[in-house]
C-alpha cells in the first residue's frame, strides 16, 4: 500500500469515525443542545441556505474580508518592496513594523470600533491591520534575501535600477510574498471573526454569536464550518496563484 | 566636521528610527492638542479644523502617559486586572504546553496516528479558532474557567502543530544509527527526538504567546468581572480612550517581554547547533 493511499485512508477513516461517534453520542450520552450532531448541523446548514437566511451575513463577512485584504495587499507589497530596497526607508519604517508585528493587532479592536463604529468599516480596518503587517514583512525579507550575485552580475552589465527591479528583485520576491499572503489571509479571517463577535450588526460572526445566545448549537457549528471552508478555499486559491506565478522557475534539481 | 559626519553615518540606523518615532509622537500630540489646526488656520482657513481631533477619539501620548502613571502608581487600579489576566495566561498556556507537546511528539512519531490526526489539524488550522467561543460559553458558562480554556485552546494548536512537525524533521539517519545499535524507543526519544525538536517547540511557544494575548482580549469580552481585556473593553465603551491605550500597551509590552524571553532561550539553546536557526526561520 502506497504511503499516499494509506494517508488518505487513515485520515478519512479517522474523520468518519469521529463523525459516527459524535452522531451516536448526541442524544444518548450528551444533550444535543450542547453538542448538536453532524446530521443536525447538516440540516441546519441546508435550511439556512434554502431559506436564504445566510446570504446577507455571508455577503457582509465576505465584503469585510475582501476589502480589508485587498487594501492590505495594495499597501503592503509596495511598502515591503520599498523598505527592502532602500536602506534609509528601512531604518525609518521598520521599527514601527516590528513593534506592530509583536502585537496581536486584534487588541486594537476596541480602538477601531471607537473610530469606525460597529458597522463594516471597523471590520475592514481590523482585517487590514491583521493582514498588512505579515505581508509587508514577508515582502521586505524577500527583497533582502535576493541573490547578491545576480544583482552584481546585472549591475556590471549595466542594468538600470528599473530593469534590476523588474527582472531580478521582483521575481525573487514572489515566493516570499505568497508566504506572507497566506499567513495574512489567516490573520484577516481572524479579524473578521473577532470583529463580528465583538461588535457588529451582521456577518457570519454575528450569526455565530446570536446562535450561541439562543442555544442553537447547530447554527453555531454551521457558522464555524463556513469559516473553516473559507480558510481552506482561500489557501487553495493562493496555492494555485503561486503555482501560476512560479511556473517559469526551473526545478530545484535542474539548477 | 568630518568626524561628525562619520558619527552620523555610523549611527544612522537608530538615529533615523528615533527621529521617526519622535516625529510620530509629536504629530499625534499635535493632532490632539490642535497644534496643526492652529498652525494651518491662516493658510487654509476653516478646513484646518479637521486636524483638531477630540481627545476621546485619539487621546495623546502625554495623556496616555499621565493615565498610565495614575493607573499603575497613584491608584494602582490596574494591578488586580493584570494579576487575574496573568494567571489566566499561566494556566492556559501552561496547560497547552503540558498537553500539546507530549501529544504532538507522540502523534508525530507514530505514522498511522499522524495520518489520522492530519485532516483535523488542517481543518483546525484553517479555522479561526475564536469562532468556537460562543460554543465554549454555551458549554462552560462565562466564568474564570472559560477564559482559561479559551487561552488554552488558542495556544494548544500552534504548540501541538509545532511538536508534530518537529518530529518529522529529525534526521532519519541518526534514528537509524541509534536503532541499529539497539537503542530503545524511550532512549531515542530522550536523546535524539526531543533535543532535535526543541527549536520547533520554542517557535511554537512563541506563536502561542501571541495567541494567548489574543485570548486575553477576546476571552474577556464575555462576562468577566476583572482582567485587562475587560478593562480595555470597558474603557472603549465608556470612551476613556487614554485608559484603553494604557490597557492595549500593557498587553503589547507583556507580549513583547514574553516573546523576548523565549527568543533568549532559543538563542541559548541553539548555540550548539548552527543549522537549526535557519530551519526555524525559513
Amino acid at each position: 500500500m502506497s504511503l499516499a493511499l494509506e494517508r488518505r485512508l487513515v485520515g478519512g477513516g479517522a474523520l468518519l469515525c469521529l463523525l459516527a461517534l459524535w452522531e451516536y453520542a448526541s442524544g444518548r450520552l450528551v444533550d444535543p443542545m450542547f453538542l448538536s450532531s453532524p446530521t443536525r448541523i447538516y440540516a441546519a446548514g441546508v435550511d439556512l441556505v434554502v431559506t436564504g437566511e445566510i446570504w446577507p451575513d455571508l455577503i457582509v463577512s465576505a465584503q469585510s474580508f475582501i476589502w480589508g485584504y485587498l487594501w492590505a495587499v495594495a499597501v503592503s507589497i509596495p511598502l515591503g518592496l520599498v523598505i527592502g530596497w532602500n536602506r534609509r526607508a528601512q531604518y525609518m519604517i521598520q521599527p514601527f513594523i516590528d513593534i506592530m508585528n509583536a502585537v496581536p493587532r486584534i487588541t486594537f479592536l476596541p480602538i477601531l470600533v471607537l473610530w469606525f463604529g460597529i458597522g463594516i468599516w471597523s471590520k475592514i480596518a481590523v482585517v487590514f491591520l491583521g493582514a498588512v503587517i505579515p505581508i509587508t514583512i514577508a515582502t521586505l525579507s524577500g527583497v533582502r534575501t535576493n541573490e547578491a550575485r545576480f544583482i552584481r552580475v546585472a549591475r556590471s552589465f549595466g542594468a538600470s535600477p528599473l530593469k534590476l527591479f523588474t527582472s531580478i528583485i521582483l521575481p525573487g520576491t514572489v515566493p516570499f510574498i505568497f508566504t506572507g499572503l497566506k499567513y495574512g489571509a489567516g490573520r484577516a479571517l481572524l479579524g473578521v471573526v473577532v470583529g463580528e463577535l465583538y461588535a457588529s450588526t451582521a456577518g457570519i460572526g454575528h450569526m455565530i454569536a446570536d446562535a450561541g445566545n439562543m442555544m442553537q448549537t447547530d447554527v453555531v457549528f454551521v457558522g464555524v464550518l463556513m469559516f473553516t471552508i473559507a480558510g481552506l478555499i482561500i489557501n487553495a486559491i493562493l496555492d494555485r496563484l503561486e503555482r501560476h506565478f512560479e511556473r517559469w522557475r526551473p526545478q530545484e534539481a535542474a539548477r | 566636521m568630518s568626524s561628525l559626519r562619520h558619527w552620523l553615518e555610523r549611527n544612522e540606523r537608530w538615529l533615523l528610527g528615533a527621529i521617526m518615532g519622535a516625529a510620530f509622537l509629536l504629530f499625534w500630540e499635535g493632532l490632539a492638542r490642535g497644534w496643526w489646526a492652529d498652525a494651518l488656520q491662516p493658510l487654509i482657513g476653516q478646513g484646518a479644523e479637521k486636524l483638531r481631533i477630540r481627545p476621546i477619539f485619539l487621546s495623546s501620548p502625554s495623556a496616555i502617559a499621565v493615565e498610565a502613571w495614575r493607573m499603575y502608581v497613584v491608584t494602582g487600579e490596574i494591578w488586580p486586572h493584570l494579576g487575574v489576566s496573568a494567571a489566566e495566561v499561566v494556566f492556559g498556556l501552561g496547560g497547552a504546553v503540558l498537553i500539546g507537546i507530549p501529544f504532538g511528539l507522540i502523534s508525530g512519531r507514530i505514522r498511522l496516528l499522524s495520518h489520522a490526526v492530519e485532516p483535523f489539524m488542517t481543518a483546525l488550522n484553517a479555522t479561526p479558532q475564536v469562532a468556537f467561543i460562543p460554543l465554549i460559553i454555551l458549554w462552560m458558562g462565562t466564568g474564570y474557567g472559560t477564559r482559561v480554556f479559551i487561552i488554552f485552546l488558542l495556544c494548544l494548536i500552534p504548540i501541538f502543530m509545532a511538536s508534530h512537525a518537529a518530529v518529522k524533521t529529525v534526521d532519519v539517519r541518526l534514528l537509524k544509527v541509534a536503532a541499529s545499535f539497539g537503542a530503545s524507543e524511550l532512549l531515542l526519544f530522550r536523546t535524539i527526538i526531543l533535543p532535535g525538536s526543541i527549536p520547533f517547540l520554542l517557535a511554537g511557544l512563541r506563536l502561542a504567546i501571541g495567541r494567548a494575548m489574543i485570548g486575553i482580549v477576546v476571552g474577556e469580552l464575555y462576562g468577566s468581572a476583572i482582567g485587562i481585556g475587560l478593562m480595555i473593553n470597558k474603557a472603549g465603551s465608556t470612551f476613556q480612550t487614554a485608559s484603553l491605550f494604557v490597557g492595549v500597551l500593557t498587553i503589547v509590552i507583556a507580549g513583547l517581554a514574553l516573546t523576548e524571553i523565549v527568543r533568549r532561550i532559543e538563542r541559548r539553546v541553539e548555540i550548539w547547533r548552527p543549522e537549526a536557526q535557519q530551519a526555524v526561520n525559513s
